[in-house]
């Protein structure tokens, strides 16, 4: 089961020349550390810069997913204003709509608003996730109503019940959205794929495929070392987060 | 009755001024959101189905056919071998899937006597490949699957089978996309079955004992019929997930050779961004819309059935 990634991390560690012989090398005979040197270093493919790029892309729209969903989810869980119902419902709704459906018109907006190649074609459609306002409205449901009305009496206003006492219950749920979101934009392929074509503007799965095109055919161990580069962040943050991560993803399949 | 009348005054203590201030925060709120999907949700699926309307390719504004797009279709014999391509992938995937996942979950679940920490560990070692990108994992395999040094045919080879060409001819390349999809999504389902196993009375388990039922007809007769929405609703999963199945296909073949692992979404991707054929390329999105409609609707009948089951 975990044998490819036993490979990859071994296969990483060797001589280019020695990499990817028949039989199979389990244990490397000479520990190449180097190959992560050059890999990082390397001038024909930027790998600090996809790095960079990748965790400003995923950072920005998990910062922005977790205030607009909590907003959106504290209003629909604890606030009451007319037609709240069927605006919840219309918005579950795109729950189920497949990202190429929508992808074609998102092109021709951002071509309208020049930001094909650019990072915020990759952030601004989302800003925001159904997924996450229903994770969040739910987990606001559970909170009792006589703590709102409670401050309300206090003379708090609703902004302040929401920053000030919502908001801190909330933060296991908003870490299982930070997590869920944050791994999905870091090994989100097919937007890249779609916007961005200058190398400067590359996130990592982009850049790493390209690493591919450069020593694919000659030297396998640097590509593996890339790979294990970009697979490392997921394991730490897996490794300290492990419980949650899996609460959060089975919680979030149960609701889709 | 005497709850309403209890709560009648209650209410009227609010002002009105109150009541609006509620609702202008509430609408505040959720601006944001709706914002975005309007602009990026709604607008973006009725564009879509104007756009599947003309002939359209970036360059020129769209000029509209009616539904000449769709009519195209019925004749498209790439379509058809993509949509075939597109039900195997699905079907074996997921079942495939559903299938693993349940035996290593009822093994695990048998084993619940091991330390806790080995458990974990196991359940860790299943989850993980989840979390990493398919893309990396994909990468990975491609090597793997290598005719003459991939890990696969050398230990192939030592129980003296012919080495396969798995990405490179017709007959292996979905299969090979097949087997990573299944690698990499198999711990989900298993941790889902887990959970689905641990919720089940005991008390039906000794009953059955009792009346001297062998571990095959508890299996059969009380494990899959009680688990059987967490089946269902696991299987809606995979299956929206390997309709929209892209990445590895896009890294292990191409969707080659010929059309032979291509999926609609490849089909739809390289319609759209490589021929630049938006019209055709959008009426093809709104069948795929269709499918995972009804998917999801079904998916969402059957997690209220869920739900309401515990």
């Amino acid at each position: 089961m975990f044998a490819p990634f036993v490979w990859m991390f071994s296969t990483s560690l060797q001589p280019g020349s020695e990499a990817f012989k028949v039989p199979p090398k389990w244990i490397p005979t000479e520990w190449m550390f180097s190959n992560y040197h050059t890999v990082i270093f390397e001038k024909e493919v930027p790998f600090i810069l996809f790095g960079w790029n990748s965790l400003k892309v995923a950072g920005l729209v998990t910062i922005g997913q977790l205030i607009t969903c909590s907003l959106a989810g504290f209003a629909f869980a604890r606030l009451r204003f007319p037609g709240k119902n069927w605006i919840f419902v219309v918005l579950l709704s795109g729950l189920m709509v497949p990202v190429q459906v929508m992808i074609i018109p998102i092109y021709v907006i951002m071509r309208t608003l020049g930001l094909i190649d650019t990072h915020w074609a990759l952030i601004l459609p989302w800003i925001t996730n159904i997924f996450g306002v229903f994770l969040l409205r739910q987990f606001f449901l559970t909170l009792p109503k006589d703590l709102i009305d409670a401050a309300r009496i206090d003379g708090a206003n609703y902004w302040q019940i929401y920053a000030k006492i919502a908001l801190p219950l909330a933060k296991p749920s908003l870490a299982a959205l930070a997590v869920v979101t944050f791994t999905n934009t870091w090994n989100n392929y097919f937007l890249p794929l779609v916007f961005i074509s200058s190398k400067e503007n590359m996130t990592l799965p982009l850049g790493i495929r390209s690493l591919f095109n450069v020593y694919g055919g000659g030297n396998i161990a640097l590509v593996m070392a890339g790979v294990s580069v970009a697979v490392l962040p997921v394991l730490i943050i897996f490794l300290l987060a492990q419980k949650r991560i899996i609460e959060g993803m089975l919680r979030g399949s149960i609701k889709g | 009755m005497s709850i309403t009348v209890q709560a009648e005054p209650k209410k009227q203590h609010r002002s009105l001024s109150d009541k609006k201030l509620e609702a202008i925060t509430g609408y505040l709120f959720i601006l944001p959101t709706v914002l975005g999907f309007v602009v990026f949700t709604l607008g973006p699926i009725i564009a879509t189905f104007y756009f599947s309307l003309t002939k359209y390719n970036m360059l020129k504004p769209p000029q509209y056919i009616g539904i000449e797009n769709y009519v195209d279709m019925l004749a498209d014999l790439r379509l058809l071998e993509v949509s075939r391509n597109t039900m195997v992938f699905s079907v074996s995937a997921v079942s495939l899937t559903i299938v693993f996942g349940l035996l290593m979950a009822v093994a695990l679940n048998q084993n619940l006597l091991l330390p806790s920490f080995i458990q974990n560990i196991f359940r860790s070692v299943y989850f993980f490949p989840i979390l990493v990108a398919m893309i990396y994992v994909a990468m990975i395999w491609q090597f793997w699957f290598h005719k003459d040094l991939g890990v696969i045919n050398y230990y192939l080879g030592l129980l003296h089978i012919e080495p396969i060409r798995w990405l490179g001819s017709s007959q292996w390349a979905l299969v090979s996309i097949i087997i990573v999809y299944v690698w990499k999504n198999v711990g989900f389902s298993m941790l889902i079955f887990l959970t689905g196993l641990q919720n089940i009375n005991k008390d039906y388990y000794e009953a059955a004992e009792l009346d001297g039922a062998g571990s095959l007809q508890k299996f059969f007769g009380i494990t899959l019929p009680l688990l059987s929405p967490t089946l269902l609703f696991t299987m809606i999963i995979n299956s929206i997930n390997a309709f929209q199945e892209f990445d590895s296909m896009i890294v292990l073949t191409g969707g080659g050779p010929g059309d032979a692992s291509r999926s609609l979404v490849l089909y739809i991707y390289e319609k759209a961004f490589r021929s630049f054929d938006m019209g055709y390329a959008s009426a093809l999105a709104m069948v795929l819309f269709l499918v995972i409609m009804i998917l999801t609707l079904v998916q969402l009948k059957l997690s209220q059935k869920w739900v309401h089951y515990e």
